[in-house]
């Protein structure tokens, strides 16, 4: 009886600790919206020359390692579908094939990683330092809200970076992968282009905008939030890093799957399955 | 604004799971004075300094400036009276991603206070006045510490505030920089910035540089003393 109350009290502090987290993180993004937009008669300047500096970091400084990526999964994606399709005799398919495995899950997925891992540690680890070297009160004291200019530009950057990051990987995927394929399989440029356009549709736009939109926001907000939460101490600053990593993984493929589940469940409903 | 009055009714503040820094206080604060305040290590004083900042809101009471209550306020609705407010960590505080010199600048840029080639003007003037221009475009880790302290001194007065709330501001200062200073704020004062000094020390050599009153925090509680400037005792 008791190990059961234990278990009931154990799950209770769980959901209300996770809630509580949730409320917090909403509640940062509301604040900060809120002081960007009546900041804007101040420091609007000072915020642009912040949220470039995290397009350039998050952005531009990620193309190498997207690109080497997007041609490396785009390759093998191009090459195995053609062996497997070939021996199915549905070469044809291969456009909406890669759509699926490439625009739709593997790309939002993998830039999610890679922006997590190089930008998502950085901005939790910078955010942690300045709180720990009293920045974030020297703002305060400064009359600039830390929100405005320390959480607005780095979400909105991040997201601004997440977008272009994606629509590079599924370009280089697409196309790149092609170019590398064309040493192995022979398969024409017509053909393959053909393939591609048909298999797109406009749900595409949506769910890349929905999953790399979002996916971009859940990263940067999460890490903006676990930066902030260091009280004064240096020491926190590794811990706050592994937790916004551990939170924003858990939360983009949380949510990759939920887009996945919500919009293979309404094609299933369209052709009547359900 | 013009900042008339500092006044705590029943403020009560503690950090966690610590003993109380001030306990229903009622203190009416002097004004246009230099007030050296003084406590025992760790009874509170950069915490004191905080609250009079609007960095830390108490848990109970009021905080009144012009009779109005700071810990009802916004961040919006207390930026007036913050931007009359300089205040000077005790160490760090400069931000690390830009130059001493933009250090400088960023408030007065991001309030635009005064045009942007008057505020490159007065910065330089100031790193020059004290002799820090050659690092004016080092950042903050690649500069000597007592360049550190002093530009975080120096960006609490960049602004010519009413207010200005120093935590032991000689601590890590060359002593030529001391006596500049010290020089810099008399200025200030004459000309009308700075009628209102707050100055966490325990330096007695630095603080007899002012003619300072003193506010003595004791066991949660605020005490004033006034100080005859004919009879301090006066170690040089």
């Amino acid at each position: 009886m008791t190990s059961l109350l234990a278990q009931i009290d154990s799950l209770g502090r769980f959901v209300t600790k996770n809630v509580e987290y949730t409320v917090r993180v909403f509640l940062m993004v509301y604040l900060s919206l809120r002081a960007a937009v009546l900041d804007k008669a101040q420091g609007f300047r000072q915020i642009v020359g912040v949220l470039s500096a995290q397009i350039y970091f998050t952005g531009w400084q990620a193309l190498p390692l997207i690109s080497v990526l997007a041609l490396g999964v785009g390759s093998v994606m191009i090459l195995q579908s053609l062996s497997n399709l070939t021996l199915l005799g549905g070469t044809q398919m291969i456009g909406s094939f890669l759509i699926v495995m490439i625009l739709r899950e593997a790309g939002p997925l993998l830039v999610a990683l890679v922006v997590i891992a190089r930008s998502g540690t950085a901005v939790a680890s910078e955010i942690g330092n300045m709180r720990a070297n009293r920045e974030i009160e020297a703002l305060e004291s400064m009359g600039i809200n830390p929100l405005s200019f320390i959480v607005f530009p780095r979400v909105v950057g991040g997201v601004l970076s997440v977008l272009g990051l994606a629509f590079y990987f599924n370009a280089i995927a697409l196309i790149g992968g092609f170019l590398v394929t064309r040493f192995f399989q022979d398969m024409s440029l017509t053909f393959y282009t053909d393939s591609l356009m048909k298999a797109f549709a406009k749900e595409d736009v949506l769910i890349f905008f929905l999953k790399n939109g979002f996916s971009g926001m859940i990263i940067f907000v999460v890490s903006c939030y676990q930066g902030l939460s260091v009280k004064r101490s240096p020491h926190e600053v590794p811990q706050v890093t592994t937790q916004a990593v551990v939170n924003s993984i858990i939360f983009v493929v949380i949510f990759n799957l939920m887009v996945s589940a919500l919009f293979y469940l309404n094609q299933l409903r369209s052709l009547g399955v359900v | 604004m013009k900042i008339e009055s500092l006044k705590f009714e029943g403020v009560t503040f503690t950090h966690e799971g610590q003993d109380p820094i001030v306990q229903n206080v009622e203190f009416d604060f002097p004004m246009n004075e230099i007030l050296w305040v003084k406590a025992e290590e760790g009874a509170g004083k950069s915490s004191l300094l905080q609250i009079l900042a609007g960095l830390q809101i108490p848990q109970s009471g009021k905080y009144l400036i012009n009779g109005e209550n700071v810990c009802d306020m916004s961040f919006e609705e207390f930026l007036p009276y913050r931007l009359q407010i300089g205040y000077s960590f005790d160490y760090g505080g400069l931000i690390n991603n830009r130059s001493l010199f933009d250090n400088l600048m960023l408030p007065l840029l991001y309030h635009k206070v005064i045009s942007p080639e008057e505020a490159k003007a007065r910065v330089e003037g100031l790193l020059k006045e004290f002799g820090a221009e050659k690092f004016a475009h080092d950042r903050p880790a690649h500069v000597p510490g007592r360049i550190r302290k002093l530009t975080c001194l120096l960006r609490a007065l960049v602004m010519r505030p009413q207010i200005l709330l120093l935590d032991d501001p000689s601590v890590g200062l060359g002593q030529d920089s001391i006596y500049a200073f010290v020089d810099h704020v008399h200025r200030l004062r004459k000309e009308g910035h700075c009628k209102h000094v707050f100055i966490s020390s325990y330096d007695e050599k630095f603080m007899n540089l002012f003619e300072y009153q003193i506010i003595h925090l004791d066991e949660g509680q605020l005490y004033f003393q006034a100080v005859d400037p004919e009879k301090r005792v006066v170690h040089l």
